[in-house]
C-alpha cells in the first residue's frame, strides 16, 4: 500500500495527464456517434446566448446581401404562385380567373411539408464536419433529423435541439451522406472529402449516362430531403478505373461561407413513412 | 492587481478573442479552389504558455483541460481542443526547462514572456508548443492518415497562422515600461 501510495506520489503528474487525455478521448468518442452531441454543443443555452449577441452585431455587415437573397427568392416564389393559380400576384387587382381542374379520378393531394425560416447565428466551414447553429428550437416546432435547405438548395439536417436553438450538421460533412439524382432520374450518392467547401463528390454513376459540364444534380425522395432541391452543379468528370464506374465533381449551390437565413422542412408524412418501411422490414 | 484575477480576466480575453473574432475568419492562403486548405488561426493557447513559471505541473493540466473544454463547447468538436491543449500544458515546463538558462523557481512572479526570455527564445518556446498542439488537434480532428500530405501542409500552414496571430498579440498586449507583464 505505501508503495503504490509513493509511485502515485512520484507520477502524479503524468498519471494526471494520461487521466485528462483518456476524459478527452471519451468525450470525442461518445460525441462521433451522431446521438450523443446534447451536453457538448453549441445548442447549449451559455455559448447560443452569446453566439446570439455576437450575431445582432455582425449581421448589419451583410444585411444588403441578404435583402437581394431574399428578394430573389420572393420573385421566385411569386414566379410559382402564379403558375398554380393562374393568377398575376405582381397585380394589386385581383384577376378573378381561377382554373377549376375536373379530375375524374379524384386524387386527394395532402400538404406534406411545412416550411420554417431560422437565422444562421453560427457557422463554419473549415472542419471536417461542419455544424450551423440556427435560432429556433423546440419551442418553434423544430425536432431531430428534420432536413435544412436554403433560398439555393440543400444545407444538412438538423442533429440536436435545445428550447431556441439547434444544430444542423451540414453537408460538408465525412460522415453523413446525400442521396442524389441527376436531371434523367439517375439517382447515386454524394460525399466530402473534408477538405474543399466548393467541391463535392458524386460517385458511382455508370459511363453510359449522357452528362455534360454544368448539369444539375437534385436530391431524391428516398432521403429525408424533400425531393427536387438543388444540391450542385457539375464542374468535372472523372473515371475511376477500379470499377469503371464515373465520379462527379460538383460546386454545392449553397455558398456555406456566408449563409445567413435557412428554411427547416417538416415532412409531416415522414412518420407514418419510417413506421411503415419499418414493419415491411419485419416481415421480411 | 492580483496574479489570480488578472489571469481570469487574461482566459476571458483570449478565450472570446478565439470564439468571437478569430473563429469567424476562414483563411486561405490563396484563392483558387482546390488548391489550399481553409483553416482558423488558434491563439487560445497562448493563455497556457503565459501563466507564471511557478505554476505547477498539476494547475497547469487543469487549467490547459478547463481552456480546451471551453473553446471545445463553442466549436462542436468535443474533447479535441481539450486534448491537444492537455498535451501542450504538460509539455511547457520541460521546454521552459529547457531554454532557460536559470531553475523556473529562480523567476518569481514573472510569466515567460519576450521582456525576460528574449524574442528568439519566447519564439522557440511558443513555436514549438504550437507546432505540437495543431500536429494533436488536426491529426485527431481528420482521424485518418490516408491523405498524409494534406494533413501536414494544414498543420504547417496553421502553426505559422497561428504565430503570426500570437507575435501580433504580444506587441499590442505587452506592456512597455513596467517590468512584470
Amino acid at each position: 500500500m505505501r508503495n503504490f501510495i509513493l509511485f502515485v506520489r512520484r507520477f502524479f503528474n503524468l498519471i494526471l495527464f494520461l487521466g485528462l487525455e483518456i476524459v478527452c478521448i471519451i468525450l470525442i468518442a461518445r460525441t462521433n456517434s451522431l446521438q450523443g452531441t446534447d451536453i457538448m454543443s453549441s445548442a447549449n443555452t451559455v455559448s447560443g446566448l452569446m453566439y446570439k449577441k455576437q450575431n445582432d452585431v455582425v449581421i448589419y455587415f451583410g444585411l444588403r446581401r441578404m435583402n437581394d437573397s431574399l428578394i430573389n427568392e420572393n420573385a421566385r416564389l411569386r414566379q410559382a404562385m402564379a403558375i398554380y393559380h393562374n393568377l398575376d400576384t405582381l397585380k394589386d387587382t385581383a384577376v378573378r380567373r381561377i382554373v377549376k381542374t375536373s379530375d375524374s379520378t379524384r386524387v386527394v393531394q395532402y400538404n406534406e411539408y411545412i416550411y420554417r425560416t431560422a437565422k444562421v447565428v453560427n457557422n463554419s466551414v473549415s472542419s471536417g464536419n461542419n455544424y450551423i447553429t440556427i435560432n429556433r428550437g423546440s419551442a418553434d416546432g423544430i425536432a431531430k433529423n428534420m432536413p435544412v435547405i436554403s433560398s439555393t438548395g440543400v444545407v444538412g439536417r438538423v442533429v440536436n435541439v435545445s428550447a431556441h436553438f439547434a444544430s444542423v450538421l451540414s453537408v460538408l460533412s465525412v460522415k453523413q451522406q446525400l442521396s442524389a439524382k441527376l436531371k434523367d432520374g439517375t439517382f447515386s450518392y454524394i460525399t466530402w472529402d473534408g477538405d474543399n467547401p466548393d467541391v463535392m463528390v458524386m460517385k458511382d454513376v455508370p459511363q453510359q449516362i449522357k452528362i455534360h459540364m454544368n448539369d444539375s444534380v437534385f436530391t431524391t425522395s428516398f432521403s429525408f430531403f424533400p425531393s427536387d432541391i438543388l444540391i450542385g452543379t457539375v464542374f468535372k468528370m472523372k473515371v475511376n478505373t477500379k470499377n469503371n464506374l464515373r465520379q462527379l465533381y460538383l460546386h454545392p449551390s449553397t455558398n456555406f461561407r456566408n449563409i445567413q437565413y435557412v428554411y427547416v422542412v417538416e415532412n409531416k408524412m415522414m412518420a407514418e413513412r419510417v413506421k411503415l418501411e419499418d414493419s415491411t422490414k419485419k416481415i421480411k | 492587481m492580483n496574479t489570480y484575477v488578472k489571469n481570469l480576466f487574461k482566459f476571458c480575453l483570449i478565450v472570446l478573442l478565439q470564439v468571437l473574432i478569430l473563429n469567424k475568419i476562414t483563411l486561405r492562403w490563396w484563392a483558387q479552389p482546390g488548391g489550399f486548405p481553409v483553416f482558423i488561426p488558434f491563439v487560445y493557447p497562448l493563455f497556457i504558455l503565459l501563466l507564471p513559471f511557478e505554476t505547477s505541473v498539476p494547475a497547469l493540466l487543469i487549467l490547459g483541460f478547463v481552456t480546451g473544454i471551453s473553446v471545445d463547447i463553442f466549436m462542436n468538436t468535443a474533447g479535441m481542443h481539450a486534448c491537444a491543449t492537455v498535451l501542450l500544458a504538460y509539455l511547457r515546463t520541460n521546454v521552459l526547462n529547457a531554454l532557460l538558462p536559470k531553475n523556473l523557481s529562480e523567476y518569481p512572479n514573472q510569466s515567460p514572456g519576450v521582456k525576460n526570455m528574449g524574442w528568439m527564445p519566447f519564439l522557440v518556446y511558443s513555436g514549438f508548443l504550437i507546432l505540437l498542439h495543431h500536429a494533436m488537434f488536426f491529426t485527431l480532428e481528420l482521424w485518418s492518415l490516408n491523405n498524409i500530405g494534406y494533413l501536414l501542409l494544414k498543420i504547417v500552414a496553421s502553426a505559422v497562422t497561428s504565430m503570426l496571430f500570437i507575435v501580433a498579440y504580444l506587441l499590442l498586449f505587452t506592456r512597455q515600461s513596467s517590468s512584470r507583464i
